[in-house]
């Protein structure tokens, strides 16, 4: 499954919690400290400055960068494991998978709809290149599993063929 | 700076991208074959994408699923890390196209030396001492026979397009000439698709030393000293040091001045590596490699300097670090390639390695992807890690080697540890006085000469 960046629009962070990091870091920019920590009732956040290296990177100076509890190495919720479904049909390819073949346009197929063998389920586009990518089978379209616009990665399940 | 950085390998030196590329702030990329799912870097990495099954060709090597993992992750530069598309001119040109940068040389330069008459003719305008050889690739028998007389025999057919101690024929004689000739273009053709081959003087027993480089780009150049990397099994590098117990002061200040002015001239970008034959105190080039080396930790450790950041932060368009004068070459450091090969045979151990414990402490350093648990799979390279050790003499070094060796821990697959045990052991190896020919005249059961 492609991870994806932590979501920045972060839902937990209160504004009581945002008015604490402001300050902190104005707090860093008014002294010559370079991070500060603290820790609460479960909440912890660290303000750091971003350390240049000693010889000169030829950019801006990097903003105070605020982590806010652990990194987590993986992002979201598990999904339901389809790698191993019987029915799964993965990505070929790496691309953006689009459920039509234009913007506007009906899609190839909805849950329920049966398809036969060769038939297109998907466009998978990468560098402006569409591929379309057909059934490996005759069924019915039990589930699709990405969204229209989705980026997805080698082996990922698209669609669930019954 | 780049944002966000694509890690276009595997293994440890995607591990060791990875670290550079967090160390400044970089986001990254880690695109993997399906039997990679687990790998350490994979885990680290901000994101990853897996880019096909197992075989080179259909994932590391594939050029549109990497593209499109650029273009669905955003990634603005990619870095080749070293084989796979490192030293591909080409690719490096079709990144520039879709406006990604790639960190590493430019692609003419990377051109240039991969083509091996091409790199000797401008190691030879540059100044740097090249081989006695033909001036170009050699075609009929009686050219050939003619100039393999003026070289002077034992003489040595190689391939034009190979590189990375492949497609190399020895002719002894006057008599093998005519055979060698042959079966090396054909062998070329096949493994390269290029039948061109030119010739050498095979020198008895030279010692391998390479000169480790870094350029801006825009004119500045300083070399980074050297590296031994004498000690070989059918051309692949086993144990590297620096520096070498063959040169000193002087001459190491000869060999790199020499270099360094060539990459000035060459207005060279990045890190690359020139590689000479050593003997009887002549230099001899015989190729470059514009990319990282597997050995580059081995400069690090006694110039203290990251390569791989150095890499990205020029490649962004940054500076040199240092001048040539703040370069300070401190103590002495060996590495050893530990392999998934069996000490003897060296015949590939794949598996799970069931219990790992990477030795420690000061002046000890472990380039390794590896953990407890791991699966080494079957269709990449041997490479368990890298053993780098550090101390103020050789000799320190060597001790802390052997403590480290015996310490270190590999069950569950065979290694080639016994056999870097046994090494560090061995008096000519401790003496510094060895040469290409030496490892495999040592396994081979006879004294080495």
């Amino acid at each position: 499954m492609a991870r994806q960046p932590d979501n920045k629009a972060n839902p937990k962070v209160s504004s009581d919690d945002s008015e604490l990091i402001r300050e902190l870091a104005l707090l860093l920019d008014e002294t010559s400290l370079t991070e500060i920590e603290i820790e609460r009732e479960g909440l912890r956040v660290r303000v750091a400055r971003n350390i240049s290296i000693a010889a000169a990177i030829p950019s801006a100076p990097a903003p105070a960068t605020v982590a806010a509890g652990p990194v987590a190495a993986a992002a979201g919720a598990p999904a339901p494991d389809f790698v191993n479904h019987p029915g799964v049909v993965p990505s070929p390819m790496v691309g953006t998978a689009y459920w039509a073949p234009e913007p506007g346009a009906k899609p190839f197929i909805e849950v329920g709809v049966k398809v036969t063998a060769g038939q297109t389920l998907l466009i998978i586009e990468a560098m402006k290149t569409m591929n379309q990518i057909p059934s490996p089978r005759a069924g019915t379209v039990t589930q699709i599993l990405v969204d229209d616009g989705q980026p997805v990665e080698f082996g990922e399940p698209l669609v669930i063929i019954e | 700076m780049f944002d966000k950085i694509l890690i276009a390998n595997r293994g440890e030196i995607a591990l060791r991208i990875l670290r550079a590329c967090k160390e400044l702030g970089i986001s990254t990329v880690a695109v993997h074959s399906t039997a990679d799912d687990d790998a350490m870097h994979v885990r680290l990495a901000d994101e990853s994408v897996c880019i096909g099954p197992p075989p080179s060709k259909d994932s590391y090597l594939n050029v549109p699923a990497l593209l499109a993992a650029c273009e669905i992750t955003g990634a603005d530069a990619v870095h080749p890390g070293y084989g796979f598309l490192s030293e591909n001119a080409r690719f490096a040109e079709i990144l520039a196209e879709h406006n990604l940068h790639f960190i590493g040389p430019k692609a003419q330069h990377i051109r240039l030396m991969g083509d091996k008459i091409e790199a000797k003719k401008t190691a030879k305008r540059l100044g740097i001492p090249v081989v006695p050889g033909s001036d170009g690739a050699v075609g009929p028998d009686e050219d050939a026979m003619t100039i393999a007389r003026t070289i002077g025999f034992p003489v040595l057919v190689k391939a034009a397009a190979g590189g990375g101690g492949r497609g190399m024929k020895v002719a002894h004689t006057e008599a093998d000439l005519a055979l060698a000739l042959t079966t090396a273009a054909n062998e070329a053709r096949s493994a390269f698709g290029d039948a061109s081959v030119y010739l050498e003087k095979y020198l008895q027993k030279p010692r391998h030393i390479e000169i480790q480089v870094l350029g801006d780009g825009r004119g500045g150049a300083i070399h980074l000293g050297e590296r031994d990397c004498s000690l070989q099994r059918r051309h692949q590098k086993v144990w590297e040091e620096g520096p070498s117990p063959a040169l000193d002061a002087a001459a190491r200040k000869k060999i790199g001045l020499t270099v360094a002015k060539a990459m000035q001239e060459l207005k060279y970008l990045g890190v690359g590596t020139v590689e000479f034959l050593y003997e009887d105190g002549e230099f001899y080039f015989i190729e470059m490699n514009t990319r990282i080396q597997v050995e580059h930790p081995v400069t690090e450790m006694i110039t203290d300097i990251d390569l791989v950041l150095e890499q990205i932060r020029i490649a962004a368009g940054g500076d040199l670090p240092i001048t040539q004068d703040e370069v300070a070459i401190n103590g002495h450091a060996i590495e050893c390639r530990v392999n998934a090969e069996n000490p003897v045979t060296f015949r590939p151990s794949p598996g799970k390695i069931q219990q790992y414990h990477p030795p420690g402490g000061l002046g000890v350093r472990i380039d390794s992807a590896v953990y407890q648990g791991y699966v080494i799979p079957p269709y990449y390279d041997s490479l368990v890690g890298k053993l780098i050790v550090h101390g103020k003499t050789r000799a320190e070094c060597l001790m802390r080697l052997r403590r480290a060796l015996d310490e270190m821990v590999v069950d569950g697959i065979e290694t080639t540890l016994p056999l870097f045990r046994a090494l560090v052991r061995e008096p000519a190896i401790i003496d510094g006085d060895y040469h290409i020919h030496w490892l495999e005249q040592y396994l081979a059961g006879q004294q080495p000469g």
